[in-house]
């Protein structure tokens, strides 16, 4: 079992450079964040310059997307309704 | 009669150290969690029952223990000891996380590069208690609120305090409901709790597909020691969003990232045997655990507000507590700080950006302690 030297010291800080490394490592995080945020932005413009010359095509398998059920019933209310005003 | 007293001095019950009981107890006390409180019961459960699995004392001649050359669990531990279990869960992360709402609100990226502040005060905490500069910065990464990454970088940097750093991690994201609110409102107003936020837009699905390779690239270009982790969280997520895979990126969301939770939870909760598990630094890494992540959520909130400074459409600042990772346990709680205040302000969607942008920022972090502290 190991045991702890506690040492509560600033000089601790100091000697492993730990304010540096806290400034860097931060500097580092939010310059690769802000440069994914920066690219996320500019997306949608890069888009619509590259969507006219490579226009999007249907995938050999495209996302799946499963039919709503919610949709089926509206379409069946709205049929019944059509044949019920052509009745009348 | 001298067999049977050579064979009772084997049982572990003969070895049962009061350390050994004591972790029995709180294998015990996770599984309780995780049954009755609900609190993460995917980890707490198979790290609990580990943890009472790796208590039962066993004969120094056999090889039964995660740290017995050659024993079972030795086997199932080294995707844990080597770092190969977490890059496995991030390529499932990747395939269930949708990056739409980040997308389509690219200014809540930098709350995810915010809360990473609690990574990077937490390594100065450890090291004025006197802790290396490789043990601090494994102790650190915990403020990232990121398990697997945890995990990844104190196998890395500090191999010994593993069972400790993981354990302290999963066991805080599990208690974020816990810890989170009483920070969020500390250092919010009511009124910028009702702060409702415009809804996000639709986002095409050839963004999708673009953005995975694109800030794999931007992360890993920086800060190449997050390749491992970045790399498979994008290869999932492009899985997911090409449309061509879906089977492969269903296989990974499900399948394959259950059996290496199951695998990483069971041999984590295995490695805290008493005999290397209760030490002083475990006491002071779960003071800081806790220490972290509070800061961690301050640093998010308080970035939002500090953003709303100068911006038009204003952030609801809750949504930067959300920064912290622990998808997407931190996002709910966003959701039901907010909800409390008015009932019809909903903020989950909101949440998720900074949320999964945390999940990047703290590999990338992890990514840079790794090559400054062992490069």
């Amino acid at each position: 079992m190991q045991t702890l030297k506690l040492s509560f010291s600033y000089q601790n800080i100091v000697a492993g450079q730990g304010l540096e490394l806290a400034f860097a490592g931060m500097t580092i995080v939010f310059t690769a964040l802000v440069l994914v945020s920066v690219f996320v932005a500019l997306l949608p413009r890069i888009l619509s310059v590259i969507n006219p010359l490579f226009p999007e095509t249907q995938l050999h398998a495209g996302p799946q997307t499963k039919r709503s059920d919610e949709s089926e019933i509206a379409a069946a209310i709205g049929f019944a309704l059509h044949v019920r005003q052509r009745g009348n | 009669m001298e067999i049977l007293v050579e064979f009772l001095s084997t049982t572990a019950v003969a070895n049962m150290s009061g350390g050994n009981l004591m972790m029995l107890c709180i294998g015990a006390v996770f599984i309780g969690l995780a049954i009755r409180k609900d609190y993460e019961p995917l980890l707490l459960l198979p790290i609990g029952f580990g943890c009472i699995v790796g208590n039962i004392p066993s004969i120094a001649s056999m090889a039964v223990g995660v740290y017995d050359e050659g024993s079972v669990l030795s086997y199932i531990y080294f995707g844990v000891s080597q770092g190969i279990f977490p890059p496995l869960i991030f390529l499932g992360i990747g395939a269930m996380t949708d990056f739409s709402t980040m997308l389509s609100n690219p200014r809540l990226v930098l709350l995810g590069a915010a809360a990473q502040m609690g990574i990077f005060l937490t390594l100065i905490g450890a090291l004025y208690l006197g802790f290396t500069p490789t043990e601090a910065g494994a102790i650190g990464i915990i403020g990232g609120a990121d398990g697997p990454t945890a995990i990844f970088l104190s196998a890395k940097l500090a191999p010994h305090l593993l069972g400790a750093i993981a354990i302290a991690a999963y066991s805080y994201m599990a208690l974020v409901p816990v810890i989170q609110p009483p920070v969020m409102r500390m250092l919010t107003t009511r009124k910028e709790r009702l702060i409702r936020m415009a809804p996000p837009r639709e986002v095409s699905q050839r963004e999708k597909i673009i953005f995975p390779i694109a800030a794999f690239l931007i992360c890993a270009l920086i800060a190449p020691g997050s390749i491992g982790l970045i790399g498979m969280l994008f290869f999932g997520n492009l899985m997911k969003e090409s449309g061509v895979t879906e089977r492969l990126a269903n296989t990974a969301r499900t399948a394959m990232v259950d059996i290496v939770t199951i695998l990483l939870g069971f041999s984590v909760g295995c490695s805290t045997q008493a005999q290397t598990f209760l030490t002083p630094q475990s006491i002071l890494i779960f003071t800081l655990g806790a220490l972290s992540f509070a800061v961690a959520t301050a640093c998010g909130v308080l970035f939002a507000k500090f953003m709303n400074l100068f911006t038009k459409n204003k952030i609801n600042p809750l949504v930067g507590a959300a920064g912290v990772s622990a998808v997407p346990d931190s996002a709910r709680v966003v959701q039901m700080i907010g909800q409390q205040e008015d009932p019809n302000n909903y903020l989950l969607m909101h949440a998720m950006a900074p949320n999964v942008a945390g999940v990047i920022g703290s590999a990338v972090g992890a990514g840079i302690l790794w090559s400054v502290l062992v490069g």
